[in-house]
């Protein structure tokens, strides 16, 4: 199966040398990342050139501020710029890049709504509708909006990776913020979706491909209450998506928690015989990385 | 945080006049939009979704005018999220017969596309809604409108501090975008149908889940750029077989309805839709502005076919925020 799985996500490469979400689409920097991190992670067999025109195609999008664009039409800084960081980390030769990068990501930060917005919620009686604390920092996926969790957990991810590394006032301060801000986006009961447990007092559900990449940013805390109540959380809806995608966030996850994900391994084989993850780039190399069980990536 | 965004644009946004001062200048470029004369919308009766529903599809197209002979044509479902136990997507049936019935009437090509505002996970998606099984039998091509290649977008009204807007290709390689909503409330706007439904035409991998930059630029405004920028023609299904009614979009109750309604100008067809529920369209802030330049608000200006609105009229329950809505005017 991880033959067929690489195949697969072997035969999406561009001729540019990055990966777009599906067949025939431009590369971006989300699918070539998780691309080049598969494929370097089953060593050899994957054939290094691929694995190098991909770095190359990453290295070529960095802007001269640090940061990563989408793709090639839109240009500016993005969020992606954490997932390049995790995927380069792993080649010693770009640490240079990865450390200017990690100083962008560091300066990025999501936004609070202003005073005027507070007091016009005050003034309304609607002040106390949501218990989010808008105080809270982290990242957004786009500049000069709300901070939600899938942003700030590929943040603090890439920062905790290259932690050792990198020299920065600000730095423990932003990864401290960034998890209680993921801590405070909880869904009862555990788990997380984009970001936001209530919504007029109605509880809202998680997500289990978002609460997976928020326990990965949280895995140095593994013994916090929240951190397990998640874990049953993201087994339990991993479980009902039941999709090619959710299972490898699982089995990705669970592995960096120390967890048997053999159950979850098997799964992931079923919907790529099923569905073939719909052609996906991104569900593709998360599933091989799981699959394959040689390198994690997201470990820490 | 979604609650708390759009409770404060859409409170910034009530003040803006105030801010602004006296500044009445069109937020639209003036010779971009010419409003019909008339628009037609027309209004079928479909109680169930296992009945068959082709040929009321193929009426309501046919009572509309649409010509689709050679067209490609873009299905734009409501798939936002999904619940089990609720209501908040277009039924695949109602996908399938427009399927079936686009073909039927000549298209050149038929493909469904959506950008979900909540989640990233297409298979689990597909799969749950039982959008997946009629994809795979009508061997109809499903895309992602989040992860879709883009292009700047120039916007054609001024409603929020966006520059340009990315949009999907796809949009670019279509002839017609039929935005096919659920009959739902709102609690944040007051009712989500044809204009709303496109918030899922802007892409995710560009602007997150959700698709926040969205509700701080004021969902209402968005609502009134996205709608004027869009790149190629449109028309509207909206499923109301069952709606939802109360705490709209995602946590309301289910609403036997018993209707599906058509139309090619999509604020006609959304002024008639809130009628049929009770709801004074003049009262819907974007549904006012839009019908400013967008297209027909006024119920002397749309021509009603098919079924009579009031035969069919139900009441829908709001929260308390939008009560102000329950009293029609018109």
């Amino acid at each position: 199966m991880i033959d067929q799985v690489t195949n697969a996500l072997i035969a999406l490469q561009n001729p540019d040398g990055g990966w777009g979400a599906i067949q025939g689409r431009r590369s971006n920097t989300e699918s070539t990342s998780l691309a080049v991190s598969a494929l370097k992670s089953l060593g050899e067999q994957s054939g290094s050139d691929r694995v190098l025109r991909g770095t190359i195609w990453l290295t070529e999008r960095q802007n001269p501020d640090g940061g990563w664009r989408l793709n090639d039409v839109a240009t500016a800084g993005s969020w992606t710029t954490a997932l390049a960081i995790i995927t380069l980390s792993a080649f010693p030769e770009q640490q240079k890049r990865v450390l200017n990068a990690s100083r962008w990501l560091l300066v990025q930060e999501g936004s609070k709504p202003g005073i005027l917005a507070e007091l016009i919620l005050w003034a309304t009686g609607k002040s106390n509708v949501n218990r989010l604390n808008h105080d809270l920092v982290g990242w957004s996926w786009v500049p000069h909006s709300f901070s939600w969790v899938e942003p700030t957990s590929y943040a603090l991810t890439a920062l905790k990776k290259v932690r050792s590394s990198l020299t920065a006032e600000n730095l423990n301060g932003r990864i401290q913020q960034g998890e209680a801000l993921i801590y405070d986006r909880m869904c009862k009961g555990g788990g997380w979706n984009y970001g936001n447990s209530k919504v007029l007092d109605y509880a809202l559900w998680p997500y289990p491909d978002i609460t997976a990449v928020a326990l990965i940013a949280l895995q140095d805390r593994a013994g916090d209450q929240a951190n397990q109540e998640s874990l049953q959380a993201l087994q339990k809806t991993a479980d009902e998506a039941n999709s090619g995608l959710a299972a490898s966030w699982a089995a990705l996850c669970l592995s960096v928690y120390g967890q048997d994900t053999s159950n979850w391994q098997k799964r992931v084989e079923k919907r790529f015989r099923e569905t073939g993850f719909l052609g996906e780039t991104k569900t593709l190399a998360l599933a091989l990385l799981a699959l394959s069980g040689k390198s994690n990536p997201f470990r820490i | 945080m979604r609650r708390r965004d759009l409770l404060k644009y859409s409170a910034l946004g009530a003040l803006y006049p105030v801010v602004a001062g006296c500044d009445r200048s069109p937020k639209w470029q003036r010779d971009a939009f010419r409003k019909k004369a008339n628009s037609r919308v027309a209004i079928l009766s479909a109680t169930r979704y296992d009945q068959p529903l082709k040929d009321t599809i193929v009426r309501g197209i046919e009572l509309c005018g649409l010509d689709v002979k050679g067209k490609r044509i873009l299905l734009k479902p409501n798939l936002v999220e999904f619940d089990p136990k609720g209501v908040i997507n277009t039924n695949p049936a109602v996908i399938e017969a427009a399927i079936d019935s686009f073909r039927g009437l000549g298209a050149a090509q038929v493909i469904v596309a959506e950008g979900p505002g909540h989640r990233r996970d297409n298979e689990y998606l597909l799969s749950a809604s039982g959008l997946f099984d009629v994809i795979k039998e009508h061997r109809v091509r499903y895309v992602d409108l989040n992860t879709d290649d883009v292009r700047a977008t120039p916007l054609r009204s001024r409603f929020t501090d966006l520059k340009q807007l990315y949009l999907p290709e796809s949009l670019y390689n279509a002839d017609l975008l039929v935005s096919m909503p659920k009959l739902k409330t709102h609690h944040w706007v007051g009712v989500t149908l044809s204009l709303k439904n496109m918030f899922g035409v802007v892409p995710g991998v560009v602007y997150g889940w959700p698709k926040n930059i969205l509700h701080w630029q004021g969902i209402n405004n968005s609502i009134l750029d996205i709608n004027s920028s869009l790149p190629l023609p449109q028309f509207a299904i909206v499923d109301g077989i069952v709606g939802m009614e109360g705490n709209g979009p995602l946590q309301g109750q289910a609403k036997n309805s018993g209707v599906l309604i058509f139309g090619d100008d999509l604020v006609a067809v959304d002024a008639t839709a809130a009628r049929l529920m009770t709801l004074e369209p003049q009262k819907i802030d974007y549904l006012a502005k839009a019908g400013e330049f967008l297209g027909n608000l006024n119920q002397e200006k749309i021509q009603q076919v098919g079924e009579r609105l009031d035969k069919l009229r139900q009441d829908f329950a709001v929260i308390d925020d939008f009560q102000k809505l329950k009293k029609l005017t018109s």
